[in-house]
């Protein structure tokens, strides 16, 4: 349809409005795929391992997991909760079209301009560091890791847009959502394999639903989880963005209820 | 038909209150207290299609507020509301393809791109046809006077060029039902001229039925035959403004320029003196009286000038807006 594919130029438009700001983001996401790179490059030799890791793993997990980072986590819907709060929603309920079907294709407009750029900087990297990098060549782990990246980043979406409802019921939601994203990047595996974690903490942090976000599309492509393994996470990823989906749409119902439209 | 049908709508804020400075917010983080704002009460009416309508208020009086119930922005606390048979805050696509809500200060346009992409946006949103928005965008941009202007930024655009766009914007679908919310905010009296004459041939020409609200009474006077007059979120008068101006102020104003001057007293007899500094006089007389004291003043003084006026209309309205205050 021609008018989602509008949302997402303007979108890409309305990024290149502040190509700085735009750069200076890019900046701060390869210089945290770097600190991370070298740090892991220092701590593992080439022939030790760690915690099952060995260099070439470890690595491939550091810059896999920042360009999942990068189609799962970029994301506009931080500004749902100003958009409520200002009263500038109205604008988007005034209009014959689905808001959610709305917000998302403004995402993926957002994730397609972050994908291209993470791509071409990982490029850059690998020819000028040459890391030792581990290529999947199974098709089943790759359908299934492009399946898990699918389901993560609707879940995310999903998790990031109830963070924007808070607007209709709070004016300061941006305490709530830093504590949040700061959480959530650990617990997805953001910083370091979720499995070197000490058993008890990797036991919780399996169970909440962050895990599904990097760790375990990851973990699909490094080829490192059984049949049973992939079959339970894939299952219980879907039934959290089903889940999710339904508080999502009850919250927006009664957020509607309360909304002022402010603003004028 | 009636296209329009508002059945004692009540809308309710729930309004969080804090005393101001430190302490009141220290205060305010641990015991919260709210009070509800009834912005609008048990308010009826009903509007026929191709009507157009003036809504007048002072600020917070529940214009905008009501404009937002009926174009579905906002749930209502209690009522019935029904626009072209529809429930407006379920927003059905039909609903929303057939009206449209232009607020002066509130924005749809995209803040750093060009006007352009939001109207091509909504024409597809809309499911505008190419012929039809050609035509419609055209029609528009030459009667605002902002062909130049489509392609750049919002963000650089004056007040007044802004408010244009937003009304192209909001016209590019030609709804049905049109709430307009101050549409001539910000603008000079050019434009406000412009915009009314525009207003009023949309309203022949697509048989649309309008609701208006303004701070400038000028405009409702321009368009509107029918007005809505409410204050403290209650409807305090639902009628013809011409008959609102002989129900409410029943007299008219005779200005004469005498020649000579003469003591007040002996004009004080012929009605009530509302001024009077050598030569100008100004009195009121009640309607039906009118000729015959313009007979008597200039038989019994030497009169330079004389002419009879309808008092003001904002001298009208305001006068209602007092009673209504004294009435509490």
């Amino acid at each position: 349809m021609k008018k989602y594919w509008y949302i997402a130029r303007n979108t890409w438009d309305q990024t290149f409005a502040y190509r700085i700001s735009f750069v200076i983001w890019r900046l701060r996401s390869i210089l945290q795929v770097l600190t991370l790179y070298f740090l892991w490059l220092v701590m593992l030799p080439r022939n030790a391992t760690f915690g099952g890791y060995n260099q070439s793993l470890m690595l491939t997990y550091i810059l896999g997991t920042s360009l999942i980072n990068s189609i799962v986590f970029s994301s506009k819907t931080f500004a749902i909760a100003d958009e409520i709060n200002e009263g500038t929603l109205s604008a988007y309920l005034l209009r014959p079209m689905n808001y959610f079907s709305y917000i998302f294709v403004r995402d993926l407009g957002d994730k397609a301009l972050n994908v291209i750029f993470s791509f071409v900087e990982l490029a850059i990297l690998f020819f000028l560091l040459r890391p030792p990098f581990f290529i999947q060549t199974n098709p089943m782990y790759l359908t299934l890791f492009l399946l898990s990246v699918v389901l993560s980043v609707a879940l995310y979406f999903l998790f990031s847009v109830l963070l924007g409802f808070m607007g209709f019921w709070s004016r300061d939601t941006w305490g709530p959502r830093f504590i949040f994203m700061q959480l959530l990047t650990f617990f997805a595996g953001g910083l370091f394999p979720l499995d070197l974690l000490p058993r008890p903490v990797y036991i919780v942090a399996e169970a909440l639903p962050f895990t599904y976000l990097l760790y375990f599309p990851i973990k699909i492509y490094l080829g490192q989880l059984s049949f049973l393994q992939l079959a339970q996470g894939l299952f219980i990823s879907g039934v959290w963005v089903l889940s999710m989906y339904g508080v999502v749409t009850f919250v927006w119902r009664r957020g509607l209820r309360t909304y002022a439209a402010e603003g004028s | 038909m009636n296209s329009i049908s508002v059945k004692h709508l009540s809308k309710n804020y729930l309004i969080h209150k804090k005393t101001a400075g430190l302490l009141g917010t220290a205060k305010a983080m641990f015991s919260r207290s709210y009070e509800t704002v009834k912005a609008v009460q048990d308010i009826s009416f009903e509007i026929e299609e191709g009507e157009m309508l003036g809504f007048i208020g002072p600020n917070g009086a529940g214009k905008t507020t009501t404009l937002k119930c009926l174009s579905g922005l906002l749930y209502p606390t209690a009522g019935n509301l029904s626009v072209l048979d529809f429930k407006p805050f379920e927003r059905k696509h039909d609903f929303l393809r057939q009206i449209s809500l232009i607020m002066g200060q509130k924005n749809q346009l995209w803040w750093d791109l060009p006007a352009m992409d939001t109207f091509l946006l909504n024409k597809e949103i809309y499911g505008v046809s190419d012929a039809d928005f050609e035509e419609t965008l055209s029609d528009l941009v030459t009667r605002l006077d902002v062909r130049d202007l489509v392609h750049t930024p919002v963000r650089k655009l004056s007040l007044g060029q802004r408010m244009k766009m937003e009304i192209i914007a909001a016209l590019i679908h030609s709804p049905k039902v049109l709430f307009l919310d101050e549409p001539t905010i910000g603008l000079d009296v050019v434009m406000q001229k412009a915009i009314r004459e525009f207003l009023k041939e949309y309203n022949e020409r697509y048989r649309a039925t309008i609701i208006l609200t303004s701070h400038y009474m000028k405009d409702v006077e321009a368009l509107c035959k029918r007005v809505l007059i409410i204050n403290h979120g209650k409807l305090l008068y639902d009628g013809l403004l011409q008959s609102l101006i002989k129900k409410q102020a029943p007299y008219k104003f005779i200005t004469v320029r005498l020649k000579t001057e003469v003591p007040s007293g002996k004009l004080a007899v012929f009605g009530q003196m509302k001024s009077y500094t050598f030569p100008e006089w100004v009195t009121a007389v009640p309607n039906e009286r009118a000729g015959v004291v313009v007979a008597d003043i200039l038989k019994t003084f030497a009169v330079e000038d004389v002419s009879i006026e309808e008092p003001e209309i904002e001298d009208v309205i305001s006068e209602i807006f007092a009673e209504g205050k004294g009435g509490e």
